[in-house]
């Protein structure tokens, strides 16, 4: 790393970020990966940083150099027949969809995800609420090309839907915080979007009668089931449960709280984790039925609420994960999973000096 | 104390084989390499499987996994003198969860019995592999293995949520969890097809799949494979993902009905497309199916009327492989995949390298994945005979990779394609790969010799590793 290519490629620090850092946003992942070599050296703090959206509460070692993927957006290769999209981890996912949607297909990334970056949201390990009937996030990504903690410019997966040649890297980028290197690529599959659609308000109890929606949410507004398919099955199961159907997905709004606390728990326990966020006097809240993500927002912050949401996410054998929070130095994660030692020693097989966001997975690691 | 004596020390009489002509049982999975067996354990709880790893790891003796054996690509094949860890008798079914739609599994639980169980709740286990009435759910994860039903509902790894591993160091460990997203580093993902390379697996919590209410099953025949190939691809691109499409060409439709007589009409080709899904719903989709095959020049069409006639087009694709035993006395099966827009050159030049051999390929495949199944039927007796199969099959695999294709789809890498992972994979590339598996095996004894070619942890890279050469180890 020279002097002047710090020059070149520094940046103002982007909203949301500590105004200290050296934001740098190279041209491409070669020059990331120089980059986090230097830092590896130096022994420097990394953060890498797509939209800002999805950083949630400040955790672990303060960054010095902030790693912006902003300058690598380029579309590689969109192969609609094969249903699958190269594209580089900086583009917005907005930008992803709306090339997407003009073929009538979709990489079911989050609904709401304006101003975040596809690298962000694997990186972060976000998921639609379509991934209900779709799966998570992690399912759609085939290939990645990443950039260590050490600048090594590693591929693995592949272009094809079905591939077992090698370990999953790819998946387990997804959730991976930027702690073990910057996605700089990535292949994603993708899906057709079905003909019809379809948005039912109904009552919790009467989920269970339909066949394979896109999601069955519940909000402090009342519970709604979103469907998708031919024009006749969407019709057909609007009028089996006697539902009125509005055409389209109108997805809830995004929770504008500045404390935000997500329940993760078996599926079984949602109604019971909507229970805990209302008697936690939640203002709001977004409750996914059948996949076990309940988010609630709440007008302040209070460290006893989240103890006893905590208390009891982890006693169903879930987590409480901070997702916003008006206050500095809260415990983002709770508990650590009990792989914890395993986490680490693979977290030093991609970033051996430990600079890429250290201690901000789960147990410090 | 010897090591077999040390093993008896923990395991009862009949849960230790040391006989050489045991041993001998022992040394192939279901494809064409032997190993050497040093004994084989059959463990009977996850704390019997620790002690097993921890004697192993104490004589330095590497240990393999073994679930059903049927494995084609000698994943659980020992190379140099090493345990078998049989997991088959960790076979409960523990726990089926049916508001959750969620079982706990032993690794030894058979894939098809675990459907049947849940057949009563209108549920099942979603991957199909072929062998799924022999192979083990422990053996699926080891591979990530695929089958007919994955090109919708995804492979083992779609629906594996928890899995108890024991480490190399002999530690009981619990990955992932019943809650979606559990925290951390998706390590699940991580040791779903890893062959056993990254620890054993003890316990399995699975997602269950909701039968669908209907069901369309269509048999469409073709005068050429390459117009089948064309029709799946017609299929994708028009926005319908089909529960299954799987392929067959001449040589395999008669091997089949030599076999089970099933019906196929006996033509170029045969493609086999499922819709599933909602009442509603199937007929429109088997109408975009059938349309795609009549634009692609299909001379016959059928949907099958009843659960019999769908039950015998499935019979026929599932005892393909038993079939071939029927054509010759060996057979050497391969396992690549191409994006779905070039199955149709791939499927071209796949024919005109068995032709230039001189060798009888069959092929039955997993089309609408891309999947390819060539299979080569010989007799390794014949002089030269094995040579021409191996030359043939690495330039299959040559035409695939060329095409931007993968090396394995659902079989796994294990001895057989190791050195062709360079083909795919940068030096740089394997050394991550290397990495992480030392990450969960620091002294490389779970399973050594498979998926990574010799040689792959030996990338010492730029500056970091040169500043601090023992941070890296």
């Amino acid at each position: 790393m020279t002097a002047r290519a710090i020059e070149d490629w520094q940046v103002t620090a982007p909203e949301g970020a500590a105004s200290e850092v050296l934001a740098l946003a190279p041209p491409d992942l070669d020059s990331v990966a120089r980059v986090l070599e230097w830092a590896s050296l130096e022994g420097r703090p990394v953060i890498p940083w797509g939209g800002g959206t999805h950083m949630g509460p400040p955790t672990g070692a303060p960054p010095e150099i902030l790693l912006l993927t902003s300058e690598l957006n380029r579309v590689v290769d969109y192969q609609p027949d094969d249903l699958t999209l190269v594209v580089e981890a900086g583009a917005l996912v907005t930008d992803v969809e709306a090339l997407l949607a003009e073929r009538r297909q979709s990489a079911v990334l989050a609904e709401h995800a304006a101003g975040s970056t596809i690298g962000g949201m694997i990186a972060s390990g976000v998921s639609g609420y379509r991934r209900l009937r779709y799966g998570p996030t992690r399912e759609r990504i085939l290939e990645v090309t990443v950039a260590t903690g050490d600048g090594r410019v590693i591929t693995a997966g592949g272009r094809v839907v079905k591939n077992v040649t090698g370990y999953d890297i790819p998946r387990l980028m997804s959730g991976s915080q930027g702690a073990l290197g910057v996605i700089g690529q990535v292949c994603l599959k993708l899906w057709p979007v079905p003909e019809a659609s379809a948005s039912l308000s109904m009552e919790v109890a009467a989920f269970r009668s339909l066949y394979r929606p896109l999601a069955l949410l519940e909000t402090e507004r009342g519970a709604t089931a979103y469907l998708a398919g031919t024009a006749e099955e969407v019709a057909g199961q609007a009028q089996a449960v006697g539902a009125e159907a509005r055409a389209g997905l109108d997805w809830p709004e995004p929770l504008t709280q500045s404390t935000q606390i997500e329940l993760r728990v078996p599926a079984p326990l949602v109604a019971a984790a909507v229970e805990q966020v209302r008697a936690a006097d939640a203002e709001s809240f977004r409750a996914q039925h059948r996949v076990g993500v309940v988010a609630a927002g709440f007008a302040e912050w209070s460290d006893d609420r989240l103890a006893a949401l905590r208390s009891w996410a982890e006693g169903q054998g879930g987590a409480a994960v901070v997702a916003a929070a008006s206050k500095q130095d809260v415990d983002r994660w709770g508990a650590p999973p009990a792989s914890v030692e395993l986490q680490r020693r693979v977290k030093e097989a991609f970033d051996p000096r430990r600079i890429l966001v250290p201690g901000r997975l789960p147990g410090g690691v | 104390m010897s090591f077999a004596a040390d093993l008896r020390a923990v395991l009862a009489d009949d849960q230790v084989l040391d006989h050489p002509l045991d041993l001998h049982v022992y040394a192939k999975d279901a494809g064409v390499t032997p190993g050497i067996v040093a004994a084989v354990v059959f463990p009977e709880s996850s704390e019997q499987v620790a002690a097993a790893v921890k004697i192993a790891a104490k004589h330095e003796v590497p240990i393999v996994a073994r679930g059903a054996g049927t494995g084609l690509s000698g994943g659980a094949v020992p190379t140099r003198p090493g345990l078998i860890v049989a997991l088959t008798r960790l076979n409960q079914i523990e726990e089926v969860d049916e508001a959750a739609r969620t079982a706990w599994v032993g690794p030894g639980v058979i894939n098809l019995d675990l459907s049947a169980h849940t057949m009563p709740l209108g549920l099942h286990y979603a991957p199909d592999p072929s062998s799924q009435s022999a192979c083990t759910i422990g053996g699926n994860v080891g591979t990530n293995a695929g089958g007919p039903h994955c090109l919708a509902e995804g492979t083992t790894v779609s629906h594996i949520l928890a899995l108890e591993l024991i480490t190399a160091e002999g530690e009981i460990v619990m990955l992932g969890g019943a809650e979606p997203d559990p925290l951390g580093l998706d390590l699940v993902g991580v040791v779903v097809g890893s062959e056993g390379t990254m620890g054993l697996v003890t316990r399995i919590l699975v997602k269950l799949t909701e039968n669908p209410p209907e069901v369309r099953t269509l048999l469409l025949a073709f005068d050429s494979i390459e117009a089948a190939a064309a029709a799946v691809s017609a299929v994708i691109a028009a926005g319908v993902v089909p529960a299954a499409m799987e392929l067959m060409d001449q040589p395999m439709i008669e091997a089949v009905e030599n076999f089970k007589s099933c019906g196929f009409p006996i033509t170029a080709a045969v493609l086999i497309a499922e819709v599933a899904g909602h009442p509603a719903a199937v007929d429109s989709e088997a109408a975009v199916v059938a349309q795609a095959g009549r634009d692609a020049g299909a001379t016959e069409i059928r949907i099958a009327a009843t659960e019999i006639e769908r039950d015998l087009i499935w019979l026929g694709r599932k005892s393909a492989f038993g079939a071939v035993a029927y054509a010759a006395p060996d057979y050497y099966l391969h396992d690549t995949v191409v994006p779905r827009t070039r199955l149709v050159e791939t499927m071209s030049a796949i024919y005109e390298i068995g032709a230039r051999h001189g060798i009888q390929m069959l092929n039955v495949f997993h089309a609408g994945d891309g999947n390819l199944h060539p299979l080569v039927a010989f007799d390794a007796k014949e002089p030269g005979m094995l040579e021409r199969v191996k030359a043939a099959a690495d330039e299959m695999v040559r035409v695939s990779i060329g095409v931007g294709g993968a090396l394995s789809g659902e079989h796994g890498v294990g001895l057989e394609k190791r050195d062709l992972m360079g083909e795919v994979f940068s030096p740089m590339d394997l050394d991550a790969q290397a990495r992480l598996r030392e990450a969960f095996d620091p002294k490389g004894l779970l399973n050594p010799d498979k998926i990574l070619p010799e040689g792959s942890r030996c990338y010492d890279f730029g500056l970091v590793a040169n500043l601090e050469p023992d941070s890296l180890k």
